[in-house]
């Protein structure tokens, strides 16, 4: 894909309650760049990753994904597809197992159970997870759980990995883990789109960083 | 293929973790489908009773006294060509005295050695194809319309119950089997519904992650088709276990044919299939 994983143009959103969250807003993600999205508490970053699952529809403006206006079901599916995501609306599965979570957007991208496999024990490898593997996320720490989420968000090979607030939960040193993890898969070519209250410590490679400010992006 | 691996665990995990749902639902479903059963053996053993009865189901007709018993060759002949008819046969004034002796035991007429007063008739064999009360009525008119024919008797009161009766039982089973399908539908799609409420967060983070409707529906499509499929089939286990057991003197219990019974097997997991789409069309909206 050549063109812009993202693309938000003239995007106007209000919140649940009918307040208007963003105005006129224009954003563009292009593949193996970095963004990191940085606003407070009621600024609009659920807003923004709900906008851009298709979970909320924008006032007006256009918003595409991987090249696809997201106003179709099949499109919003497609686009779901290919984030990889982490924090925010995303969650584990309470009825499946670690590895079973972390399998889920392979399996449902239907691909081969060997390449699913060898991802997987790679995963729970990287992430220290393997004594986890067959445990549910009710028995998990927060730190464990937000690996998992990552490794979730890594296991298809997704080009565009979606986290909200990837400080939640974590400890200092944790963090920094999971932002060295981060890392290094931009540093492969996979696209990231941070959404935080504070501009986290480690620098990203290809990284824009915008600040949430009057209904836009700054 | 691995869609299929994850459709199946996913069924064998709702199973797992719902025990008492899944078991609920298959003995609930089993009796369903034992009540439809146990019809179904009962409309066939009286079918089988109402064949064998018919087989025996004759016409006799009655000629004129005026008539010479010269014509009755001629006269036998112009009946046995009215189609429907396959036999013929003549009862003279003595093989009728002879019958009503056999009947009742002893010689009533011994007083009339020289003039018998028992008419003359013939006595049809019929095919199998004429042997209900419309065709037997239009025989009966066209027999009726052969000169010398004064009358004409058959069981039309016998056939006619036996036909009410069978209209009847085809009635109950059409009812039956609309209530079974309305109850098994109802029954499977309820337990699925709850299935689909249960893991409903679960279905929601999927459809974060790009699941398609399908994907999420078609495990529990499948389990309502498996939990149907399992019903039935325990169903006329118990059934032809029953039937090995139970004997009756007076008639033989008819089974279908095992080729109608995996018929009614497939027939059935269709509608858990169905009854799992009823369950999870919300779910697809």
């Amino acid at each position: 894909m050549d063109g812009p994983l993202v693309e938000l143009e003239n995007v106007s959103a209000q919140t649940d309650r009918g307040e208007e969250i963003f105005r006129a807003l224009n954003f563009t993600l292009l593949q193996g760049r970095s963004a990191i999205i940085v606003g407070g508490a009621g600024s609009g970053k659920t807003t923004l990753v709900e906008l851009l699952l298709g979970l909320k529809k924008p006032e007006s403006g256009r918003i595409e994904m991987f090249g696809e206006s997201l106003k179709r079901r099949s499109a919003i599916r497609r686009a779901r597809r290919k984030v990889g995501g982490v924090g925010g609306p995303f969650s584990l599965i309470s009825t499946l197992t670690v590895a079973e979570n972390i399998l889920m957007p392979a399996i449902i991208a239907g691909e081969r159970g060997s390449i699913q496999q060898e991802r997987l024990l790679r995963l729970l490898g990287e992430f220290n997870l393997v004594p986890e593997a067959r445990q549910y996320p009710s028995s998990l720490t927060r730190v464990e759980y937000t690996l998992v989420q990552i490794a979730r968000a890594s296991i298809a090979s997704q080009p565009l990995m979606l986290i909200d607030e990837p400080s939640a939960g974590l400890d200092a040193k944790t963090y920094l883990r999971v932002l060295e993890y981060l890392h290094k898969a931009s540093l492969f070519g996979r696209s990231m789109l941070i959404l935080a209250s504070e501009k986290p410590p480690l620098e990203m490679p290809n990284c824009n960083c915008y600040t949430i400010a009057d209904g836009g992006l700054v | 293929m691995i869609r299929l691996r994850y459709y199946l665990r996913e069924i064998g995990r709702n199973l797992y973790r719902y025990p008492g749902t899944a078991v609920g639902s298959i003995l609930s479903l089993t009796l369903i489908f034992l009540l439809f059963d146990l019809f179904w053996v009962a409309a066939g053993t009286s079918n089988r009773m109402y064949q064998q009865l018919l087989t025996q189901v004759q016409m006799e007709i009655f000629v004129s006294d005026n008539l010479p018993d010269s014509v009755m060759t001629p006269l036998a002949g112009a009946i046995a060509d009215i189609p429907g008819i396959k036999d013929v046969r003549y009862v003279s004034r003595e093989d009728a005295r002879l019958e009503l002796t056999r009947l009742v035991g002893t010689d009533l007429l011994t007083e009339y050695d020289t003039l018998n007063p028992l008419p003359r008739s013939f006595i049809l064999d019929l095919d199998q194809s004429v042997k209900n009360l419309a065709s037997m009525e239009m025989l009966d008119q066209s027999l009726r319309q052969i000169s010398g024919v004064t009358d004409v008797s058959y069981s039309r009161d016998w056939l006619s119950k036996a036909e009410e009766t069978r209209s009847m039982v085809t009635r109950v089973g059409m009812i039956l089997g609309l209530i079974i399908l309305l109850t098994a539908v109802i029954n499977s799609g309820n337990n699925i519904r709850l299935m689909t409420r249960a893991r409903g967060g679960g279905y929601g983070q999927m459809l974060l992650l790009g699941a398609g409707r399908w994907f999420l529906a078609l495990p529990l499509m499948l389990e309502g088709f498996l939990l149907c499929l399992l019903s039935a089939v325990l169903s006329w286990g118990i059934v032809l276990f029953a039937g090995r057991k139970i004997a009756f003197s007076q008639f033989a219990i008819v089974m279908p044919p095992v080729g109608d019974i995996a018929l009614f097997c497939g027939a059935a997991a269709l509608l858990g299939f169905v009854s799992g789409y009823v369950g999870v069309r919300k779910l697809l909206r």
